[in-house]
C-alpha cells in the first residue's frame, strides 16, 4: 500500500513531463507497430525480423547525415534543417523498405511457395535478423574480413571461394543438364536453390569485404540540429525535437490511413486481410499486395528509426532495434494485432504505461513493463483492445 | 473339384464341410512349402554371399550375419557402442597424433559444451520438436539452474562479501561439493516449477504469441537478476562456485577445471540417460499426445488429450533439463553473470535443434554438435562470426530443407502433407 501511494504521489509530481514522454516514446512505437500488424493482417505472420528494419533506418541515417553536409559539433540552422531532416528522412525510409523487400524476397517467399508450416517461418525470420544484426557487427571495420581461421590475406581468398563456388555451381548445371533427359533426377527448383545459394554466397563475401573498400563504419550519428525549447505546456517545455517527432508521425499516419482507405491497392490489403482465397478470385494480385505490405511497414519503420535516433541521441548500433521492435509488437498485440487503429492505441498506450511507471519503478525495471503488460493483455484479452479486425 | 462331383455324383459324397476342411488342408500345406523353400532359397542366397564374398567383404558379411542372428540386441550394442566410442573422445589425443583442429575439436572443454549443448538440445527439442511450442526463452531455465547453484553453494554470499572488500583470507571458501548432487535435484525441481510458473497462463495462447511471451519471460528473468543484487550479485555475477566431488568411503572423484574431461563424462552420462527416457516417453501415451497437440490442437483436445496438462508436462520436461544443465555450467566454469543468459543463447540451442532436425533425438546430437564443433574448429574465435553464419543456415535450412538434418520420421511426413491456405501463393 506504501508502495502505491508512493507510486501516485511520484507520478502526480510528473504527470505531465512523463505524459510528454510516453506519447513521444508511443509514437514511435505506434510507427513500428504499423508494420506488424499489417503483415500479420496480410499473411497471418510476425515479421519477426522487423527491429532490424528499424535498425537499418539507422545505419542509413550514419551515413545520410554526413553525406548532407552535417557534422558533430556543427548542427544545420535556419531553413535549411527542414531540408536536410527530409532528405534524410527519405534516404533512412528507402533503406528501411528497400530491407523489407528483400526480406520478403529471401526469407518469406520462397517459403510460402513450399506452403511451409508456420513455425518454419518464424525460424527463417529469426535467422534473417541475426544475420542483418551481425552483418552490421561485422562492418565495424575491426573485424577479419572473412571468417576462416588461419586465412590471413582477406582479398585473396574469398575471391578463390567465390571461384570454387561458381565452378560448384556450374558443374552442377552442366551434369543436370547431361542427365536430365534421361534419368530426370534433379528438376528445376534444385538448380535454383544451387544459383540462389551461389548468389547468396558470392553478396555475403563482398558485403563483408565493402568495409575493405569503404572504411570502417562511422559509430555515431552526428546532431541534425540542437535542442531547443520551442513552446511550455502545463509547465511542461516541449524541445522542438519532440514536437518533430509528434507531427511527423501524425502526417505518416494520416497518408497511411488514406492510402489503407481510398486507394486501390489499399482496398486490395484490405481484401486480402479479410479473405485472401476470395480476393484472389476476385482478381487481386496478392503477391503485389504482400509486396506492397511490407514495403510500406518498411516505410513506417524507416521514419520511426529516424525519429528515434534523433530523439533519444542514441548511437547506431547493432541492438538498436531489438527494444523498440518487441516493445512495437506488444504494442501491435495491445491493440489488437492486424488492426491498422489498434496498433497506433497500443503504441501510444504502451508509451505511456512505460513513462508513468519510470517513477515507480526505476528506469532499470522498465523493460520488464512491457512483457508484464503483454502477459497480462493476452491472458484476459487475447484479441486485445479493438479486436483482431482484418485490415481496418 | 467340379470333374469329381460330375463323375460321381452320389458314391460316398464328401460333406461341404469335409472339402472345406481338405481345401484349408491343402492350402497351408502349400504356403508351409513355398515359405520353406523361400527360407531355404534365402539362407543359400546369404551362404553363397557370405562364401563368395567373403574375400571381398568378409567383414560385412560376418557383422551382417551377426546381425541377422542378434537381431534383438543390435540396437543396444551399437548405442553401446557409440557411447563407448563418445567416451573415449577426450582420450584420442594421447593415443594418435592429431592435426590440431582436431586436437583443439576432442579437448575436454569443447567436448563438455557439445555435451551441455546436446542437453539442452533435447530438452528444447521435447518442448518444439515434441509437443510443437516454440520456446524463444529457454536460457531462462539455464539460468534457474545456474542461480539455484550459485545461491545455495554459499558461492552467491561469498562472492558478494569479497566484492565488499573482504580479503580472501578472511572467510571459509564455500565447501559444497559434497552436496553438489542434492543440489543438482534441487535445482531440477526449481526449474519445473518455472516452467510450471510460465507454462500455466501462456500455454493456452497461438503459437506466435506464445513465442514472443516465452522470449519476454527470458529477458524479465535476465534483467531480474542483473538488477536483484542482493540476491543474484547483480552484473557482477558470482565467483567460486565450488566443483563437485564424489567421497564415500575410499572412492573419491574430485571435478577440476574447466578442462577436465570428467566434467564431458558426467555430462555425457546425463545425455544418455536423456536420451534413453526422452525415447520411451516420445513412444508412450504421452508422446502420442504431443503429436496428436502438433498436428492438431482442437482435434486432439476433442479426443480426450488433456491438452494444457501435455503441454505443461512438455514444458516441464524441457525446464528440468536446462536446470540440470545450468547446474553442471555452473560448477565447471566457476563463475556466472546475467550477461551469460542472453537472448541469443536460446536462439543458439533452438538453431541445434532446427539444424539437426526438430522431433528427432539424434537429429538434436548432430544439430549440437556440429554448432559447437564446427564453430570452434573452423571459424575464428569471435562469436560474431557464429551469429552470424547462424543466421544464414537458419534462412537456407528452412528454405531448402525445413525437416533438418537428420530428420524425424513423423515430422517428416508432417512436413510434406502441410497445408496452410492462408499461407501458400494464390
Amino acid at each position: 500500500m506504501d508502495f502505491v501511494a508512493n507510486c501516485a504521489t511520484d507520478v502526480a509530481d510528473q504527470f505531465w513531463a512523463q505524459t510528454r514522454n510516453g506519447l513521444t516514446l508511443g509514437s514511435i512505437y505506434a510507427m513500428i507497430a504499423l508494420g506488424y500488424t499489417m503483415v500479420y493482417g496480410v499473411l497471418q505472420l510476425i515479421n519477426f525480423a522487423h527491429s532490424e528494419v528499424f535498425m537499418v533506418s539507422t545505419v542509413a541515417a550514419l551515413y545520410a547525415v554526413p553525406f548532407f553536409g552535417v557534422t558533430e559539433g556543427d548542427p544545420a540552422t535556419g531553413l535549411s534543417v527542414i531540408l536536410i531532416f527530409i532528405a534524410v528522412l527519405i534516404c533512412c525510409m528507402l533503406a528501411s523498405g528497400a530491407l523489407a523487400l528483400l526480406l520478403e524476397r529471401f526469407a518469406y517467399r520462397p517459403l510460402r511457395k513450399r506452403g511451409a508450416p508456420r513455425l518454419s517461418f518464424l525460424i527463417s525470420a529469426i535467422g534473417a535478423s541475426l544475420f542483418i544484426q551481425y552483418l552490421f557487427v561485422l562492418m565495424d571495420g575491426q573485424h577479419y574480413l572473412f571468417p576462416i581461421r588461419g586465412i590471413a590475406d582477406p582479398l585473396g581468398m574469398p575471391l578463390v571461394i567465390i571461384g570454387l563456388v561458381m565452378a560448384v555451381v556450374a558443374g552442377a548445371l552442366v551434369v543436370a543438364g547431361l542427365r536430365r533427359g534421361e534419368a530426370g533426377w534433379v528438376d528445376a527448383g534444385t538448380l535454383t536453390g544451387f544459383g540462389a545459394l551461389a548468389a547468396l554466397v558470392a553478396g555475403v563475401v563482398f558485403v563483408i569485404k565493402l568495409p575493405a573498400i569503404l572504411g570502417p563504419t562511422p559509430q555515431s550519428v552526428p546532431e541534425l540540429f540542437s535542442t531547443s525549447t520551442v513552446f511550455t505546456l502545463f509547465g511542461t517545455p516541449i524541445s522542438n525535437k519532440r514536437l518533430l517527432v509528434v507531427v511527423v508521425t501524425v502526417i505518416m499516419l494520416v497518408i497511411l490511413d488514406t492510402f489503407v482507405r481510398k486507394t486501390r491497392m489499399g482496398r486490395g490489403i484490405r481484401a486480402v486481410a479479410q479473405d485472401s482465397e476470395a480476393a484472389s478470385l476476385m482478381g487481386v494480385n496478392i503477391n503485389r499486395v504482400i509486396v506492397v505490405t511490407f514495403l510500406v511497414g518498411g516505410l513506417m519503420a524507416g521514419a520511426a528509426g529516424l525519429l528515434y535516433q534523433t530523439v533519444l541521441n542514441a548511437p547506431a548500433f547493432w541492438f538498436i532495434g531489438f527494444r523498440p521492435g518487441i516493445k512495437a509488437f506488444v504494442a501491435a498485440v495491445l491493440g489488437g494485432i492486424g488492426n491498422i487503429r489498434g496498433a497506433i492505441l497500443g503504441g501510444l498506450l504502451l508509451g505511456l504505461v512505460e513513462a508513468y511507471a519510470v517513477p515507480c519503478i526505476g528506469a532499470q525495471w522498465i523493460d520488464v513493463t512491457a512483457f508484464v503488460v503483454l502477459v497480462t493483455v493476452l491472458m484476459f484479452r487475447p484479441t486485445g483492445i479493438l479486436g483482431e479486425q482484418a485490415g481496418g | 473339384m467340379a470333374k469329381q462331383q460330375a463323375t460321381s455324383p452320389e458314391s460316398s459324397e464328401p460333406s461341404s464341410a469335409e472339402r472345406r476342411r481338405h481345401w484349408q488342408r491343402a492350402y497351408r500345406a502349400q504356403l508351409q512349402r513355398s515359405r520353406a523353400q523361400r527360407v531355404a532359397g534365402s539362407r543359400a542366397l546369404k551362404q553363397r554371399i557370405a562364401r563368395e564374398g567373403a574375400p571381398l567383404f568378409s567383414g560385412m558379411a560376418t557383422a551382417r550375419k551377426w546381425v541377422d542372428d542378434h537381431g534383438k540386441l543390435t540396437y543396444p550394442v551399437l548405442a553401446v557402442a557409440a557411447i563407448a566410442i563418445a567416451a573415449f573422445l577426450p582420450l584420442l589425443g594421447d593415443f594418435v597424433d592429431l592435426p590440431s583442429e582436431l586436437d583443439q575439436a576432442t579437448s575436454g572443454s569443447v567436448l563438455a559444451r557439445v555435451a551441455l549443448f546436446a542437453l539442452f538440445a533435447l530438452g528444447l527439442n521435447v518442448v518444439v520438436g515434441f509437443a510443437g511450442l516454440l520456446d524463444l526463452g529457454y536460457v531462462a531455465f539455464w539460468l534457474m539452474g545456474s542461480y539455484t547453484a550459485a545461491i545455495l553453494t554459499g558461492a552467491q554470499s561469498y562472492s558478494r562479501a569479497i566484492q565488499q572488500g573482504a580479503s580472501f583470507g578472511d572467510l571459509p571458501e564455500p565447501e559444497w561439493q559434497m552436496w553438489m548432487w542434492l543440489i543438482l535435484f534441487i535445482a531440477l525441481g526449481v526449474a519445473v516449477l518455472t516452467g510450471i510458473a510460465l507454462g500455466s497462463p501462456t500455454l493456452r495462447l497461438r503459437g506466435d504469441y506464445l513465442a514472443i511471451v516465452t522470449l519476454g519471460f527470458g529477458e524479465i528473468l535476465r534483467i531480474t537478476a542483473n538488477n536483484l543484487t542482493g540476491v543474484t550479485g547483480g552484473p557482477r555475477g558470482v565467483a567460486s562456485i565450488p566443483h563437485p566431488e564424489v567421497q564415500a568411503g575410499g572412492f573419491e572423484v574430485v571435478w577440476g577445471t574447466l578442462t577436465d574431461a570428467k566434467y564431458y563424462w558426467l555430462l555425457l552420462g546425463f545425455v544418455v540417460l536423456w536420451i534413453i527416457a526422452i525415447r520411451m516417453l516420445d513412444q508412450s501415451r504421452i508422446g502420442r499426445a504431443w503429436v496428436a497437440i502438433r498436428e492438431d490442437e482442437v482435434a486432439a483436445a476433442s479426443m480426450g488429450v488433456p491438452v494444457v496438462r501435455m503441454k505443461l508436462a512438455a514444458f516441464a520436461i524441457g525446464a528440468c533439463t536446462a536446470g540440470v544443465g545450468g547446474v553442471i555450467y555452473a560448477e565447471q566454469v566457476n563463475f556466472i553473470n546475467p550477461t551469460t543468459f542472453s537472448l541469443i543463447q536460446s536462439i543458439l540451442i533452438l538453431a541445434m535443434v532446427v539444424l539437426g532436425g526438430m522431433g528427432s533425438i539424434t537429429g538434436s546430437i548432430v544439430g549440437a554438435a556440429a554448432l559447437v564443433i564446427i564453430p570452434d574448429a573452423l571459424l575464428r574465435e569471435q562469436d560474431e562470426y557464429r551469429f552470424f553464419l547462424f543466421g544464414l543456415v537458419l534462412v537456407v535450412i528452412m528454405i531448402f530443407r525445413p525437416q533438418g538434418l537428420v530428420p524425424s520420421k513423423r515430422r517428416k511426413a508432417e512436413l510434406v502433407g502441410e497445408d496452410d491456405s492462408q499461407l501458400v501463393e494464390a
